[in-house]
């Protein structure tokens, strides 16, 4: 079960008050500036600032934070290893033998990976800076603002109120579990682990069916109005996010050449 | 199976984008058209919708950029068909990005298409088939939770091959290489995930076979057949 969901530190962060179309914006502006790096240095200087703007404005705490970014970088790193050793070009700067058979790192893959590496390291940090610093409830109002379709975001409130009561019953029904030995050995591992899902998916069924009930007694008409307040765009933070985008983009034109090889 | 924000280069996150967009719009329009026939057809795909997420937060991990899970989409397919899943899935997708931290914004056509399309399309079709050639209906639904699973490993794969191209046999290498990668973990847990799946058909089955009848996945006729039979 995991249980990292992170809207819980998104709700909490000091920049919940900022305007949230800019927070996506800079966010997914900083993703993009990634991707289209030919360089590995742009990612790299926006992965470390997206990580500094996190941890010291939105005050994430650095622990945690850093356990999370774990996660994804380490999935990175060795998908970089398999593209090092896969592709080529160049000169080669290693040679392993592996199970008979000879893996050569060339100075090509080593820079794809380089560049892949810290394509995911700026990546991530950006979209982690959206994921805690902007609660899902504002992305709603963005998205409604955005004219995004209506069935879309009624279905995503609607999913996103049900994710909570779903982890809330498994662990509920895991804990059960646990406590009578459902977990030991494999095979009681699939039945117990089948019979959490069944059970959840049942229990869920009919949250749903009361939660219809409950909307219908509201007069529900097929429609969820947003709520979402109307947040102003101040001049400071608005200044920052197009300095910060300006000189990411200038960066990535001025160092495209560099490479480690 | 996740790729990892800007794990894929361009131009081939953005081709799988437009891929992904058709089924996109088609998943649209049939949502559309049934949240105007049914209007239970809401808090239903909520739920679905929910339960994908939670099924595939149990994660594995596993080298090479993205990683390992169940994917929940065989069951939500067989369910309530493949279109409306790539909504549920680009729902669900959403969230294991700003949630969990999986996947990311510019990898979610390739993976929409990998989980939400290819593997979906495939346990439906399969679905479908099995139903027409009378076969059982519980071997059904795992040998389409299977395969969905295992098809959308091997789209992945795919996906990374055709960007990571090896330098000495291209495509074909780096495929076999990814393939051989994820095997390891995918394999065993397809097989699980059938079997969960398959056993948590028996349990709607038991407790409200109504809703199969209403969303047209069994006959009436169906359904007291395998109740019989378990009787």
């Amino acid at each position: 079960m995991d249980e990292h969901i992170l809207d819980d530190l998104a709700l909490n962060n000091a920049l919940s008050g900022t305007n949230s179309h800019l927070k996506l914006l800079l966010g997914i502006s900083s993703i993009l500036i990634c991707v289209f790096s030919p360089s590995f240095f742009t990612p790299l200087v926006v992965g470390i600032s997206m990580a500094a703007v996190t941890v010291g404005l939105a005050k994430i705490p650095l622990r945690e934070y850093i356990t999370l970014l774990m996660i994804p970088v380490t999935f990175a790193a060795s998908g970089a290893i398999v593209i090092l050793f896969l592709t080529g070009g160049g000169d080669p700067i290693l040679s392993l033998s592996l199970f008979g058979a000879t893996l050569t790192a060339t100075t090509g893959g080593a820079n794809l990976s380089l560049l892949v590496l810290s394509r995911t390291f700026g990546g991530m940090s950006a979209l982690f800076f959206i994921a805690l610093s902007t609660p899902m409830i504002q992305i709603f109002t963005v998205f409604h603002d955005l004219k995004f379709p209506r069935e879309f975001i009624d279905l995503s409130m609607m999913v996103y109120r049900l994710i909570f009561i779903f982890i809330g019953e498994a662990i509920a029904i895991h804990n059960a579990q646990v406590m009578r030995n459902g977990y030991n050995g494999l095979k009681n591992s699939v039945h117990a682990l089948s019979m959490l899902c069944g059970a959840l998916f049942i229990k869920a069924w009919v949250r749903g069916e009361e939660m219809l009930i409950a909307m219908d007694s509201r007069c529900y008409d097929g429609k969820f109005e947003q709520c979402g307040a109307k947040q102003t765009i101040g001049i400071l933070p608005a200044a920052a996010t197009g300095a910060y985008l300006c000189g990411c983009s200038v960066l990535a034109v001025v160092f495209s050449g560099i490479t480690l090889f | 199976m996740h790729i990892m924000e800007g794990f894929l280069p361009s131009p081939w996150w953005q081709l799988w984008w437009l891929v992904s967009l058709p089924f996109v719009v088609l998943g649209f329009y049939q949502l559309r058209k049934m949240f105007q026939e049914n209007r239970e057809a809401l808090p239903l795909l909520a739920v679905a919708g929910a339960f994908v997420f939670v099924l595939s937060s149990l994660k594995l991990p596993s080298v090479t950029g993205s990683c390992s899970h169940p994917t929940g989409t065989g069951l939500s397919a067989v369910l309530f068909g493949a279109f409306i899943t790539s909504i549920l899935a680009l729902v669900v997708l959403m969230y294991q990005a700003l949630f969990l931290a999986h996947g990311g914004i510019t990898t979610m056509g390739a993976n929409l298409f990998s989980m939400g399309i290819a593997g979906p399309l495939l346990a439906w079709v399969l679905y479908r088939a099995g139903k027409r050639a009378n076969l059982n209906t519980f071997l059904v639904v795992f040998i389409a939770a299977l395969a969905a699973d295992l098809f959308t490993y091997m789209v992945t794969s795919f996906q990374l091959a055709v960007a990571f191209p090896a330098s000495e046999g291209g495509i074909t290498t780096s495929f076999a290489a990814f393939l051989a990668i994820f095997a390891i973990t995918q394999i065993p847990l397809a097989i699980i995930e059938g079997v969960i799946v398959a056993l948590i058909f028996k349990y709607i089955i038991d407790v409200r076979p109504d809703i199969l009848v209403k969303l047209n996945v069994l006959s009436k006729t169906a359904i007291e057949r395998i109740r019989e039979a378990a009787a």
